[in-house]
Parts: structure tokens; sequence; C-alpha cells
């Protein structure tokens, strides 16, 4: 068998664990060498990006949401400790920053998504973020411990984003920490979404929106933001309005990553075409998205990153073992929702079963936290008979 | 109608439509025509709902065989 190699780019939640899948599935190839799975990372800082609601509202350590890429990668994984600079799908190469080129048979994008304030005019300079990093998410914790009144503004500044349920979180968790500190009664706080309602999905905003009125949390919709100007302390809308604030917490809009723009290979916006169901890249039958890289309709979650990451890996792997089968995903997401007073609720649902309406409660919040602690586990790609039993059917598996 | 921009958004579910028509909204022009095209039964609505609250104009809902048609001329946005 001549060799075959594999390429995986990106070294998030989709890419570790596909990269730690592959080299599962291909274990006696890998150790023939007959493949070689490559993991292609420019960071090697691994944070668990759910985490920065509770570094900006609850004052949790930033340190606490990270680790070392080595430690979290199979020991048949081929690390390449730089960026990739350019993926050309035509030629199967992968260029480095160094300036080397990978070859690959197979290929898997997942680099993820990019909060960019700077596509604002003023959001950088006026907003604090829990979208970019932990350094940035303990800028509000800082912030919030000497607020002592005026007007708290949270909301989207573009959607997509990823971690739909984030910014319905930050106010729910910010209303509680000002309740604690004893000064809601001289905070007014807003929830500022593009969104008809509260959340965008019904079925979990007619959950949302009782407990957003029971804490006096006003909403304004479809407030898609143009800009900021953070010396009048203004934010204006598209649709023609504005609001005054005096803290601005606001999800950022997201991109694709700076390698598939230059590759040309996402959208306007830096996504890639990519079936919803194989994860193939559109046109390709050897290069596959993962994850938040993807246009495809779903969540840009970690969860639908993992589910995705089974997916692809399979499909490679069937496909190096020359076996007739496809696996698809169908669309399965599960985020958690957490909505103060140690309550979480679930978003759930799948390209065939819409968004169900699921009440918070506090079990749910214990599974929440009992994730968060799963997470670095999880990656490892050793937990999945526990993803199965819980999640039910996540993709299916057709004989090609 | 010919649209300036098509949005195809059919086969993604709520809030995939109102999204996507966002994104558009947020690249086009005073008259520019977006034509979204959706399957999701909430995207009738949604779309309504936005352009009675921005001030912009549906000038036409086709009912195709699987799928609507849903075409809006940009009168207004941002500070004006």
């Amino acid at each position: 068998m001549p060799s075959v190699s594999i390429v995986v780019v990106g070294g998030g939640s989709g890419g570790t664990l596909t990269s730690n899948l592959l080299t599962k599935h291909l274990a006696g190839e890998i150790h023939a060498r007959q493949v070689t799975v490559h993991l292609v990372s420019g960071s090697q800082r691994h944070i668990f990006q759910p985490g920065y609601l509770h570094v900006a509202f609850a004052g949790q350590g930033p340190a606490e949401l990270e680790r070392d890429e080595h430690t979290l990668v199979r020991k048949d994984v081929h690390m390449i400790e730089q960026s990739a600079e350019r993926i050309d799908l035509k030629a199967q190469t992968v260029t480095l920053a160094s300036g080397e080129t990978l070859r690959y048979d197979y290929l898997v994008v997942a680099t993820g998504s990019v909060p960019n304030p700077k596509a604002i005019p003023g959001l950088s300079e006026a907003a604090l973020n829990f979208h970019t990093s932990p350094e940035e998410s303990k800028k509000i914790w800082d912030v919030l411990q000497r607020f002592d009144g005026g007007h708290v503004v949270v909301g989207i500044a573009g959607v997509p984003h990823k971690c739909p349920p984030s910014p319905n979180e930050a106010a729910f968790l910010a209303d509680d920490y000002l309740r604690k500190r004893g000064i809601r009664d001289k905070v007014k706080l807003t929830f500022l979404t593009p969104y008809p309602r509260p959340y965008p999905a019904e079925p979990m905003s007619r959950v949302v929106e009782p407990r957003f009125q029971k804490r006096d949390i006003e909403v304004v919709t479809f407030f898609n933001v143009e800009s900021v100007d953070p010396t009048k302390r203004m934010i204006y809308s598209l649709e023609g309005e504005s609001q005054s604030y005096d803290l601005l917490l606001m999800v950022p809009p997201h991109r694709g990553a700076d390698v598939v723009t230059k590759s040309g290979i996402g959208d306007a916006d830096g996504w890639i075409p990519t079936d919803k169901n194989t994860m193939r890249i559109t046109g390709y039958e050897n290069a596959y998205a993962i994850g938040d890289a993807t246009n495809i309709p779903v969540s840009k979650t970690g969860v639908t990153a993992h589910l995705e990451s089974i997916v692809a890996a399979n499909n490679i792997a069937s496909s190096v073992h020359q076996k007739n089968q496809l696996y698809k995903y169908n669309g399965r997401i599960h985020c958690p929702f957490e909505m103060g007073s140690g309550t979480a609720a679930f978003v759930i649902g799948s390209y065939d079963m819409p968004v169900k309406e699921i009440q918070p409660t506090r079990i749910r919040y214990m599974m929440k936290k009992g994730f968060a602690r799963l997470y670095w586990q999880t990656l490892s790609g050793n937990w999945d008979w526990i993803f199965g039993l819980y999640f039910g059917e996540t993709h299916t598996v057709e004989r090609t | 109608m010919k649209p300036t921009t098509v949005v195809d958004s059919r086969g993604t579910m709520c809030p995939g439509p109102i999204t996507d028509l966002f994104r558009a909204y947020r690249n086009a022009n005073v008259g520019d025509v977006i034509e979204l095209l959706a399957t999701d039964p909430g995207a009738k609505s949604d779309t309504d709902a936005w352009a009675k609250r921005s001030g912009n104009e549906i000038v036409a809902v086709i009912d195709e065989k699987d799928h609507i048609r849903i075409q809006i001329r940009v009168i207004r946005k941002g500070k004006q």
C-alpha cells in the first residue's frame, strides 16, 4: 500500500478530535508506516472557549481554560507547529508558514471562525467581549467589579457568531452578578439583538422571554449594529435606531480564517461551502471541512464540531480501508444554555427536528458543568460511546 | 422584478433565512432589491416584521412549488 498522507489543518476542538480519531481508526496502517496523520496548528494554546463566560461574569481564572495542545493529541499524530498559509484543493497541497509544502491524499479543514470586532466601526474601541480570548473576557470581570451603576448593554454585533446562546447567557449572568453585588437597582440592563425575538429559535425564545421580563432585562430586537461612537457612548443600527450605553458588552461579528480567504476556498465571509451531511468540501471527495469553518446551516459550537469530526474521520478511514460506507451528519445540535441562578437548558435540534422548547433546571446546569469538566477527555476520541448513549443518533451510515 | 441579490436559504431552518437576509442587508445599498428564497415557514413572518420595523419594503412574496421567494427593496439603511 502506498503511503497515504492525511492533513488536518487547525488545532481546536474539531481538528484535535479528528486527528485523534484518525489515529485510532488507522492505527494498524500508521504503525505499518502506510498512513501519516499530520496536524497543522500555529498555536499550541488549546482553549475551552465556553469558559469565557465564567471568566467574564463569575471571575473564573483565565488559566483554568487552557491546556497545551501537545498534552491533548495522541502520540501517533504528527504535529506541525506552524500555521497554514495556503490550501490548494486542486493540487492537494497545504503550504506552511515556512514555505514548505505538504502534499495530502485527504484533507480536513478545521480552522474555525474568527471574531472580528474591527468589522464594525468603533466596536473594538467601545466594547468589551467574551469571544476573543480569556484575557479579553477577564477585562469584563475587572470592569464589572468597579461598575457602580448605569446602562449596561449586552448584545450581538453581527451574525453568524459562535455559540448562539452565549449573548443571552451573558445577560443572565450579568444580571446574577449585579444582584449579588446589590446594585441591580442602579443598573438598566438592555439586550440588543438583530433577531425578531430574544432567542433566534422561537421555542427557546418562549423560555427566555419571561425570564428576561422577570429580571427586568429590556430587549431591543431587529438591531443590526452599524457602528459605535465611543465618544458619545452611542450604538447605531442599520435600521436607523440608536441606543446609549455606559458599559457595552457585545459579541463581535465573525468571519472565516485567514487561510481560507487567502486560498479562495470560502464564500465572501470566509465560510467553506460544505456538504451538510458528508462534511466534504463542495466539489471534492477527499477534502472535508468541519466545525465553525463551514457554511452549513447549524450552530457554530464545540458540540457540532465534535459530531462533524466523527463523520469526517470515519469517512476518511472508510475510504482508506476501501469500505463502501459513507457517514452522514444529521445536523444534531446540543448547545448548553445557562439561564442564571444556577439553572441551564439545552438547545436541541437537527436538520429534520426543529429546536424544542426546553425549560432550565438545576440538573441541566449540573450536566452542563459535567460536560465542561469532561471536555479535555472527550478530545481523545475515547469517550464517544458516552456521546452515542447521550445524544442518540447523530449520523447515519450508508452503503455506497 | 429583477433582484440585485439573491439569497438562497432553502433547506435552512430559523434563524437561517433571517440571518442570511441580514448578511445581504449589511452589504446592500439603498435601492437594491434582495430576493430571499426560503423553505422555513417562519421566514415570511420574520421578514415581514423586520421590514415593517426597519422601514424597508416587501415588494413581492411569491409562493413557488416548494419554497417562497420574498423580494425586499432596501429603502432605509443606517443613520438617516
